[in-house]
């Protein structure tokens, strides 16, 4: 396998603050009701011992791509070189097959009906905004390899999922 | 193309406060931000942002901004203008207050405070000079916690010391959404992953509170009933610090008779904890190698504020956390050179504190740390009172007194009634009906001024793009004013360029000078000294006497300074004027505690509501609500609701919150605005609107604390289906 990077998420870190949601869509001029970073939450357990999470979900540039696979023009493609998935927006005919194959939902459209999603901020240069906006420093990027190796004390692991999401989680709660 | 591309110039934000902004690196092409990022040379965010500032472009180029100054054409409350220049408006307002002043005094005037702190200094000086105390504080932010801490501790602002801690209790703060960027909440996630234990005390699981080891779920008022009792538990399970009580506290002895009557099974029913849980943080907070507390702006909005704070200050001292490591600790101080002030401190006199017309503090504490201070609320109501004296000017910079004030209604009637009203805001605002002057100003994109600091880190501010319309800054507002009332000599003859220059002269450089530093000037922090005892309980007070905060020079757990001026000496417990303990008469008919948060991932305060890329987050104003109550009301979730006070009534939108009180819900303060690019309403400000603030309770007596003002944010509800939104 070639090379892949991903994204690292410390649930145990993000408190729902949405810097990065709307550091990438300041940053990368997303229009209102687009997103392609979005968080979520969750909760569990029942009043006063609840449980409440945070995932900060965007395109976790699969291994196995579900919206690859389904998509009929051949618009998205899995790039050799590091491993994002990327839209080509000229060859989309707008159809939501990826929408409906992907298990998270992930695709978006926007007023031009096209898809559109995470890029990883390819060719901005530098860390995706996402990355460098979280305040908590609850998000990574870079090689799934290192995301591994990233912070001592920690329990981590790649993110369970048939599509392979280029994910290295922390396991939350405790 | 990447913003990168385009021209980088650095500022900083100022769209919240009190404290200086965070560090920004705008992006410029062909004279538009095309690009905003966070500034890594900036100690104060590291090259962090919040939600609030990246949408912030959406905010400087809003259709809602003022344009040119406005005259008011129709009738009061009607909204109808007619754009005039800058230097009408000006002279308009001259005029005014120059009248005003010879026919009514110059306490006539008052000056409510402003969301962003550093420029009230520039009118604190402009109303001594004129002659008015009446700098309007709000009643309900900082002050309140500084006050009680400066008259127990010696010191009004307590550092919590993350980064050596065992244990953190987050009490009624929220650092998840407040100055998110800044840190505590960076800092107090990091003392989490190295081991330190986390207590939040708050009605809802808010995201610091789901990352706790212990959620405290309080009844919205209460602090005062839980500190009380936690000191029961440490007082007579001796679970103090004897040697730092016996050398540095006055008044410990008259303390344990006075705590017996608040036992744990004592505030169980007023705080809604359980008696176990009380005692188990108690412990857990006594026992701790170290703890720190980080107190919370929710301290500052109840009649128990003075009570509560001082309570939660002889817990940090009689435990032995006071200045220690890991404990709270007082601030080291700056190598960096003083900054000459605007604010002019040194000129209180007895007789200039004497004319305040509603006091934030008693006259005898006037004035404290910021300026002699009249309570907002107090400024307004004097207009419909006339006691001691109707104020006949307001001045309104940067805030919106019809939404994020009290009693909206007697607001409301208050401007309605009022001689002369001046609106300054970069957009429009829920009170702007009512001026006679609208007075648009630069945002902080806009303007080379002012300088600002923090810590050790000084930075100029930089001009990004030109201002949009015919305005210049609120800074630059009040010099030209002065000017106008011929008091230029003491405001730089109009120059801000002269005025930061002045500022400056204990750097030895000029404002040209500073801005050949792009990220600002780092001088070297000073050493953390801990124990600091006999320096901070010897420090003098704010008041115009100077007197020391704390004349035992000793922990005031008794307080004779309170006493001599016919307070509590000890902290006791208040009911709130509507809740399940103090009315149960009331409960019948209004069986829910209502309270709201002013803290938004999102918004702020009254503001931001227009901007498309946070309103699409929450588009409604909403209540979170618990699901089982709810459902007793045949609530879903979503749902239209209205929520009742004995005060008046407002509609939000349902939403289940599992992580709340079951006998508590909770809004967000602040809704009044629409947003035109999403196609989304404004709502009216009174009955059936979305402005919380008209639900509480503000009865002389009964809805103020007698020290500190501290007017509740909490009454007794109910909330039933509305049929429909309409």
């Amino acid at each position: 396998m070639t090379k892949q990077y991903g994204f690292y998420f410390d649930a145990g870190r993000c408190i729902q603050c949405r810097t990065c949601e709307l550091a990438c869509k300041s940053t990368r001029d997303v229009a209102p009701g687009v997103h392609w970073r979005q968080v979520v939450e969750t909760w569990s357990g029942s009043y006063p011992h609840v449980i409440r999470s945070f995932f900060s979900l965007s395109c976790m540039h699969c291994a196995q791509p579900a919206c690859l696979a389904a998509c009929p023009v051949n618009a998205i493609t899995k790039r050799p070189a590091d491993g994002l998935v990327l839209v080509d927006t000229g060859k989309c005919n707008g159809c939501r097959d990826c929408l409906e194959a992907c298990p998270y939902h992930v695709p978006q459209f926007g007023k031009d009906g096209k898809m559109q999603k995470c890029d990883y901020c390819a060719g901005a240069g530098g860390q995706p905004q996402c990355v460098q906006a979280c305040p908590t420093d609850a998000i990574a990027a870079g090689l799934l390899d290192d995301l591994l190796k990233k912070p001592k004390g920690k329990l981590l692991k790649k993110m369970d999922g048939a599509t392979g999401p280029s994910l290295i989680v922390t396991t939350w709660p405790e | 193309m990447s913003f990168r591309e385009a021209e980088l110039i650095r500022t900083f934000c100022s769209m919240c406060g009190p404290a200086m902004g965070c560090g920004i690196n705008c992006y410029v092409r062909d004279g538009r931000l095309v690009g905003i990022e966070g500034m890594k040379e900036s100690p104060v965010n590291r090259g962090k942002l919040c939600a609030k500032a990246y949408a912030s472009m959406q905010w400087l180029y809003s259709p809602q901004r003022l344009k040119s100054p406005l005259k008011r054409i129709g009738v009061k409350g009607e909204g109808k203008f007619q754009e005039i220049t800058w230097d009408e408006a000006i002279h308009i307002i001259a005029d005014k207050l120059k009248q005003q002043k010879d026919q009514y005094g110059p306490e006539s005037l008052a000056v409510l405070s402003p969301q962003h702190r550093s420029y009230k200094d520039y009118f604190i000086r402009f109303l001594t000079v004129h002659g008015s105390p009446n700098y309007g504080h709000s009643g309900i932010c900082a002050m309140q916690r500084a006050f009680s801490f400066a008259y127990t501790l010696g010191s009004p602002f307590l550092n919590a010391d993350y980064e050596n801690t065992d244990l953190i209790i987050v009490w009624t703060a929220n650092p998840a959404y407040a100055s998110t960027p800044t840190g505590s909440i960076k800092r107090i996630l990091d003392a989490r992953d190295r081991g330190a234990k986390l207590i939040v005390i708050k009605p809802e699981l808010q995201p610091d509170a789901a990352k706790a080891d212990m959620w405290v779920p309080i009844r919205p008022g209460t602090n005062a009933a839980l500190a009380l009792s936690m000191l029961n538990v440490i007082i007579n399970e001796h679970l103090y610090n004897h040697e730092f009580v016996d050398k540095w506290c006055f008044g410990f002895d008259k303390l344990v008779p006075h705590i017996q009557q608040y036992t744990p099974e004592w505030a169980e029913p007023v705080a809604g904890v359980p008696a176990s849980q009380i005692r188990e943080v108690a412990r857990l907070y006594a026992k701790a190698g170290s703890a720190c507390i980080l107190a919370g702006n929710a301290l500052d909005q109840n009649v128990d504020s003075n009570n509560a704070v001082r309570a939660i200050a002889i817990l940090i001292a009689i435990t032995g956390n006071l200045d220690k490591p890991g404990g709270n600790i007082i601030p080291s101080g700056s190598s960096m050179p003083p900054v000459k002030p605007v604010n002019p401190r040194d000129r209180y006199t007895r007789d200039l504190v004497d004319k305040l017309v509603g006091p934030e503090m008693p006259k005898f504490f006037q004035p404290f740390i910021e300026g002699a201070s009249s309570a907002y609320y107090h400024c307004l109501n004097s207009v419909l009172t006339e006691k001691p004296y109707p104020i006949r000017a307001i001045i309104a910079p940067g805030t919106q007194p019809t939404v994020i004030a009290r009693n909206s209604k007697n607001v409301i009637a208050a401007l309605q009634k009022l001689d002369f009203f001046v609106v300054i805001d970069v957009m429009q605002t829920a009170a702007m009906p009512w001026a006679d002057i609208v007075i648009p100003v630069t945002t902080m994109y806009e303007s080379d001024h002012p300088f600002e600091t923090s810590g050790n880190w000084i930075m100029a501010r930089n001009k990004v793009v030109e201002p949009l319309g015919n305005y210049k800054s609120d800074y630059q507002f009040w010099l030209d004013l002065a000017v106008a009332m011929g008091y230029g000599n003491e405001f730089w003859h109009g120059s801000m360029t002269e005025c930061q220059n002045y500022q400056l002269e204990n750097f030895g450089m000029t404002i040209g000078e500073l801005r050949n530093y792009p990220t600002g000037i780092m001088y070297e922090p000073k050493p953390v000294v801990y124990e600091k005892y006999r320096q901070l309980f010897a420090s003098p007070s704010s008041r115009v006497d100077k007197g020391p905060y704390l004349p035992e020079g000793k922990v005031a757990i008794f307080n004779t300074t309170f006493e001599k001026q016919g307070f509590n000496p000890l902290p006791e417990w208040v009911e709130p004027p509507e809740g399940p303990t103090g009315t149960p008469e009331l409960l019948g008919r209004y069986p829910l505690v209502f309270f709201d948060t002013h803290t938004s991932d999102i918004y702020h305060h009254g503001w931001l509501r227009n901007v498309p890329y946070l309103r699409e987050v929450q588009p409604d104003p909403w209540v979170h609500i618990h699901p089982d109550t709810a459902r007793s009301r045949n609530i879903r979730d979503g749902d239209w609701v209205i929520i009742e006070s004995p005060h008046g009534w407002v509609k939000a939108r349902a939403v289940y919150f599992p992580g709340i009180r079951p006998d508590t819900v909770m809004g967000l303060h602040g809704w009044w605005q629409g947003c035109d690019e999403l196609n989304l309403p404004g709502y009216p400000l009174l009955d059936g609107g979305a402005n919380v603030n008209i639900l509480y309770n503000t009865e002389p007596g009964k809805a103020f604390d007698p020290l500190v003002t501290a007017m509740p944010k909490q009454t007794l509800v109910e909330v039933r289906r509305a049929e429909c939104r309409e």
